[in-house]
């Protein structure tokens, strides 16, 4: 086939993927579409093609990748300018084209927008409200860095845990990067547990987020939670109420490994727990626990699994019998 | 005039004479393409054709093609899931209950690669800003021509073409990488 042939067939190909996506509202398209199809075996293997590009998580993954990254290159004011970006994002369409503009825009301040890092030390949670009017709460032990342009609002947890309460905007998303995971927030409120091993928890309380890992993406609305680990997926129960326990102090364990209560635990605790033998970690905890009172955890858990435990040099010991 | 689902209009005469051989073959076409084996092409593409016919003898079909697709491509979701979950059960992998099913099911693997991605995300930086810009919201936040259209002071023709270079380009970018989007197995 020649090569003109080929790419003709591919652009009407793409041009039909992108018409026949919405409902089809008129029967001289509809009609018009078949006959192409028809036409030639060709045009149906290059619809085919088109269609599983446009479809593949390996295209949304690089969109959502370049989006984060390109807002560097457009951004050219203070970042935290909310009401605005819509004016902006008109603006950005028309110079967009002209490389001259680009040009004189000088390597000033505002290029980049700031990134901002927040961390929480161990044994305190810190509130965060951003510019935009969103409030995150940082768990003790947890780093955040959060970057705001004038098209995008993006967020990096690092490690630990956070909750989100997201200020709704039509224009511009919320997303969140969670060691691979990446959560977007169509305005809402969720919380994220980045945990040892490369576990990650998401949990929606209100509203609805888009999940996407690594083998896939997903749609949870509130009430609704999922555990990542790898390639695995599987999904979280008895997610209520408006926020998250452990912001009241709680922690509700089901069926949870005894490492990752401790570890959710001595974010918030003064007096860090340690467990003598790492393989203890394996035993598996279910319950309501009150993070504000480690000693009756550590009472509760060595009682649950025949354990003995010890106050010393400043910490909490869990050991065998 | 409302209308339920563009696809399927009430029918009010007799059903033009549709060659649906030449519709199979072109189904089977689009399986294959689509990354389905032989046999199952074959199959799903018969079992779309019944449905078609069915389907035609009570409403009229506004395209026969993309209702087909449309058919053909969730069963194909549907063997694929079935033949996972399969597989699954085999390892003796976690229990079913709990499993979260995607909201995209995604019938290329290869496109999913880390390599693929690679290139993807290439190709998408080399392409003019505005480009970009349009076919990353169309994708990622799946806005319309015309919303696009009025946030970047384009024409809704404008949008189009800047999706459909946006697409033909990142097919060339797989086939410049050696990346077959119908192979379905890495």
């Amino acid at each position: 086939m020649m090569a003109s042939e080929r790419a003709e067939i591919d652009s009407a190909a793409a041009l039909w993927l992108e018409r026949m996506r919405g409902p089809v509202q008129d029967s001289a398209i509809a009609a018009s579409f078949d006959a192409w199809i028809a036409e030639d075996p060709r045009h149906v293997e290059s619809y085919a093609l088109m269609a599983s590009l446009w479809q593949s998580e390996g295209f949304a993954q690089a969109a959502c990748a370049t989006r984060a990254g390109n807002d560097n290159g457009g951004d050219h004011e203070d970042g935290e300018g909310g009401p605005r970006a819509r004016a902006n994002r008109r603006w950005f369409g028309l110079v967009a084209g002209l490389a001259a503009l680009a040009a004189v825009v000088p390597l000033a301040q505002g290029l980049f927008a700031p990134t901002h890092t927040y961390e929480a030390p161990w044994g305190t949670t810190r509130e965060i409200v951003l510019a935009d009017g969103s409030h995150i709460q940082l768990s003790g032990g947890s780093r955040l860095s959060v970057r705001l342009t004038p098209w995008s609002r993006e967020a990096d947890l690092e490690k630990g845990e956070a909750f989100f309460d997201v200020a709704h905007e039509a224009l511009r998303g919320f997303a969140v990067e969670a060691k691979g995971a990446r959560v977007e927030v169509l305005g809402t409120a969720f919380d994220i547990d980045v945990l040892a091993g490369g576990r990650r928890e998401v949990r929606v309380y209100r509203g609805l987020v888009e999940v996407a890992g690594e083998s896939g993406a997903w749609r949870l609305p509130a009430g609704t939670g999922l555990v990542l680990e790898g390639a695995h997926v599987r999904s979280l129960e008895g997610i209520g109420g408006d926020r998250p326990g452990w912001l009241d102090g709680w922690f509700d364990a089901q069926d949870t490994r005894l490492d990752r209560l401790i570890e959710r635990l001595n974010r918030t605790a003064r007096i860090p727990v340690v467990l003598d033998d790492p393989q203890l970690g394996e035993l598996r905890v279910t319950g309501r626990f009150e993070m504000d009172s480690p000693q009756e955890i550590v009472e509760t858990l060595a009682a649950i699994h025949d354990l003995s435990w010890s106050r010393e040099e400043g910490r909490y010991r869990i050991g065998r019998q | 005039m409302p209308r339920p689902d563009a696809l399927l209009l009430a029918r009010d005469g007799d059903s033009p004479g549709t060659d649906w051989t030449m519709v199979q073959s072109r189904l089977i076409g689009y399986l294959r393409a689509r990354g389905a084996r032989a046999d199952l092409a074959e199959d799903i593409a018969q079992e779309t054709v019944l449905r078609l016919i069915a389907i035609s003898r009570t409403k009229e079909i506004g395209s026969v093609f993309a209702l087909g697709f449309r058919i053909a491509d969730n069963l194909l979701v549907d063997q694929h899931r079935a033949e996972s979950r399969y597989a699954d059960a085999g390892e003796g992998a976690e229990g079913e209950e709990g499993q979260w099913q995607t909201t995209a099911p995604s019938l290329d693997r290869v496109l999913d690669s880390r390599r693929a991605i690679e290139v993807f995300q290439r190709c998408l930086n080399r392409m003019p800003a505005l480009r970009r810009e349009v076919l990353v919201r169309r994708r990622l936040r799946n806005e319309s021509c015309r919303a696009i259209g009025e946030d970047l002071a384009l024409s809704g023709k404008a949008v189009e073409k800047h999706i459909t270079r946006g697409l033909v380009d990142l097919r060339r970018a797989m086939e410049k990488a050696g990346i077959d989007p119908a192979g379905w197995n890495e």
